[in-house]
């Protein structure tokens, strides 16, 4: 039953995961274009002064990529469950409703997290290309809270989605934002050092929580 | 049971969002501007004077500690060495002190100003632990960054900029200086400043294992390592470089227990008894920002964290001859604040003031928020017996809203409790309906 309902997620996300694949792709290579023309134009000491000085983030255009991301998959994966009330109908199938939706969610966090993972190896990679590998561990530990963006998107979106009632989803989507703004508040690198395990750990809250709006689904009269 | 959890799960995030926005929140809509106390030490009425921001718009007042107030004018003639430009363009120079007589260019000799905040210290602010090394000696007019960068660990190395690779032949050079000076590997800490728009290059001082500290310049290419005596029993905590033409000082010397050194720009001055100790009271490291004023006469620093304000004015040997202290006009909490901070029982703030890092520092609002629970509590009871919650039942979350005042308060109107049966949503239905019957 688990391997069906684990086809059947990629069978609907399957085209938006390869198009953000592809987008993901396409980013990292703007970035690496984007780190050389900076060394090909001005002198490399110069630039590494920004970077460690001034505390320029050369890897800035990437920060939005996983929140996008999350968003994206929790719409191709949830969004037509909506439609016609296909999802009230998944919720009789012979599994306990929150294993069931635990099983999606789990299935489409693994598949973002997969993006995300590939965004920390080629930014190490990037950045240690040009820079010591002191500047390529701050980099991935400066994005982070970015990453976690693509988590706190995906849930934050899934929320919104499974929930019956617009009123609740207007919470469930300025709880997310609320949530949101604080990771991105950043004015140099890894500022979030100390306060990101306890960001992380409220973000996991996001788990028990997608079961909500499944059971108000189920029990809507 | 889940749909309970996730419930939960909801409301602790709620509330923490919340607890986190609130004070974000008040910056954005009541933002603050006053600014901290300019404080001087008058050389004319040998008085502490101070400039200060009242409220809105200009209303600064410039007052003594004594209470005098100043016009403008009044008050800048009575710190003359701070606005000498002004004195010359009202025909005050040469100034007459003291029975000495300074003119302008005895005034910019003797002029310096050597600061320490908080963020600067270790641990305050994210730091890539790379450095590069100027030539100090770059035979021209200012100074330039190298192309290589320096890693400090078991040994110096030495990493070329241009083709991220390790330098061989530095990384041995400045390595056996290093150890022939008798440095104890690896290194504990580097202190510098980062900058070619300085006066000179002091390069760094590196804090070895032992405790010990030396200086390590790049002088027409070669390493000249220069060990600092320190005082017995002092333990290096940061070393606050500013090179500086003027001045007899190159920086500041902080110890891990909070005293502060100056230290001396010529190193053959330099000898276990050459940091210069400053006696400060008060001094909070962690939280103050310091400022040390030189002038023709006298030396005052001058340090604060977010309410008080504190001041030492010395002579030339450094003897202290007055203190001061004050709390700020900016620490006086506004009507707003006190409100509030009474809305709710705590909050969480992510920006410190002293650091780079985000923190998130539990402030908790004391009895002062116990109205406010009571009322969030009276109306969460209301909430949940509209929803035809029994006593037993709306206790948890009226446990939450006594912990979290406000915040449960809004956490469980957002996300109320779920109706547990169908019997109970048609009574909370009728309920609410004989409500709404009432009241019209």
């Amino acid at each position: 039953m688990l391997s069906a309902i684990l086809v059947k997620e990629w069978l609907k996300i399957r085209w938006a995961w390869l198009g953000l694949l592809a987008l993901h792709l396409g980013m990292l290579g703007y970035l690496y274009l984007v780190v050389r023309h900076q060394f090909r134009v001005e002198h490399s000491e110069m630039i590494w002064y920004w970077a460690f000085e001034l505390r320029r983030l050369l890897y800035e255009p990437i920060q939005y990529l996983p929140l996008i991301s999350g968003v994206l998959i929790a719409a191709t994966q949830f969004g037509p469950e909506m439609i016609g009330g296909r999802f009230r109908l998944s919720l009789h199938l012979p599994l306990r409703g929150d294993l069931l939706v635990w099983s999606w969610v789990a299935f489409g966090a693994l598949m973002g997290a997969v993006l995300a993972l590939l965004d920390a190896f080629a930014l190490y990679w990037i950045i240690g290309r040009w820079f010591p590998r002191e500047a390529a561990v701050s980099a991935v530990l400066t994005a982070l809270p970015w990453l976690l963006g693509g988590w706190v998107g995906y849930f934050g979106a899934t929320l919104a989605l499974l929930e019956p009632a617009v009123a609740r989803r207007l919470v469930y989507l300025g709880l997310s934002a609320a949530f949101l703004a604080l990771l991105f508040q950043h004015r140099g690198y890894q500022e979030y050092d100390q306060v990101l395990p306890v960001l992380i750990a409220v973000a996991l809250l996001f788990i028990p929580a997608v079961i909500l709006p499944a059971h108000r689904c189920r029990h809507r009269g | 049971m889940t749909a309970r959890l996730a419930r939960w799960s909801l409301l602790l995030l709620t509330v923490f969002l919340l607890a986190v926005w609130w004070p974000l929140l008040k910056d954005l809509l009541f933002e603050y501007r006053y600014g901290k106390t300019d404080l001087f030490y008058s050389p004319v009425i040998e008085r502490f004077v101070y400039k200060e921001l009242l409220g809105e718009g200009h209303r600064f007042i410039y007052r003594d500690q004594d209470g005098n107030d100043y016009d403008r004018q009044t008050f800048e003639t009575l710190i003359p060495f701070i606005y000498y430009k002004n004195m010359e363009l009202w025909g005050k120079l040469p100034l007459r002190l003291a029975g000495q007589r300074f003119d302008k260019a005895q005034i910019q000799a003797e002029r310096q100003v050597l600061e320490l905040e908080p963020v600067e210290l270790p641990g305050h602010a994210p730091r890539i632990q790379l450095f590069p090394l100027l030539e100090a000696n770059p035979g021209r007019a200012r100074l330039r960054f190298p192309e290589d960068i320096l890693r400090s660990g078991e040994r110096l190395t030495f990493i070329n900029s241009d083709a991220n690779r390790i330098d061989p032949e530095l990384t041995r050079v400045f390595t056996a200086a290093l150890t022939e000076a008798g440095f104890a590997w690896p290194v504990q800490a580097v202190f510098g400043r980062v900058s070619i728009l300085k006066a000179f290059d002091a390069g760094y001082f590196f804090l070895d294992q032992a405790g010990d500290l030396f200086q390590l310049r790049r002088v027409d290419g070669v390493p000249e390592v220069t060990p600092v005596p320190l005082p017995d029993g002092l333990a290096v905590r940061h070393v606050k470089v500013a090179e500086n033409k003027r001045g007899d000082f190159l920086g500041l010397v902080l110890t891990e227990d909070g005293r502060l050194f100056l230290l001396t720009q010529d190193e053959a001055r330099r000898n276990a008894s050459g940091l210069t100790p400053l006696a400060l009271p008060g001094y909070d490291p962690e939280t103050m920002a310091l400022k040390i004023l030189f002038n023709p006469l006298y030396r005052t620093a001058i340090y604060s964290d977010q309410r008080e304000i504190m001041a030492v004015a010395m002579d030339r040997q450094f003897e202290p001859i007055e203190r001061y202290a004050r709390t700020m006009a900016m620490a006086e909490p506004r009507l707003v604040d006190r409100l509030w901070e009474a809305l709710v029982p705590f909050s969480l703030d992510l920006r410190d003031p002293d650091a780079r890092h985000f923190r998130l520092n539990l402030k908790l609002h004391g009895p002062l928020a116990l109205p406010a629970i009571g009322a969030a509590l009276i109306l969460a009871r209301l909430l949940l017996w509209r929803r035809g919650l029994h006593s037993l039942s709306m206790a948890p979350s009226l446990l939450l809203v006594a912990l979290t005042g406000l915040y449960g308060l809004i956490a469980i109107a957002l996300i109320p409790p779920e109706p547990s049966n169908p019997g109970e949503a048609a009574a909370a239905d009728q309920r609410r309906m004989a409500m709404e019957r009432d009241a019209t």
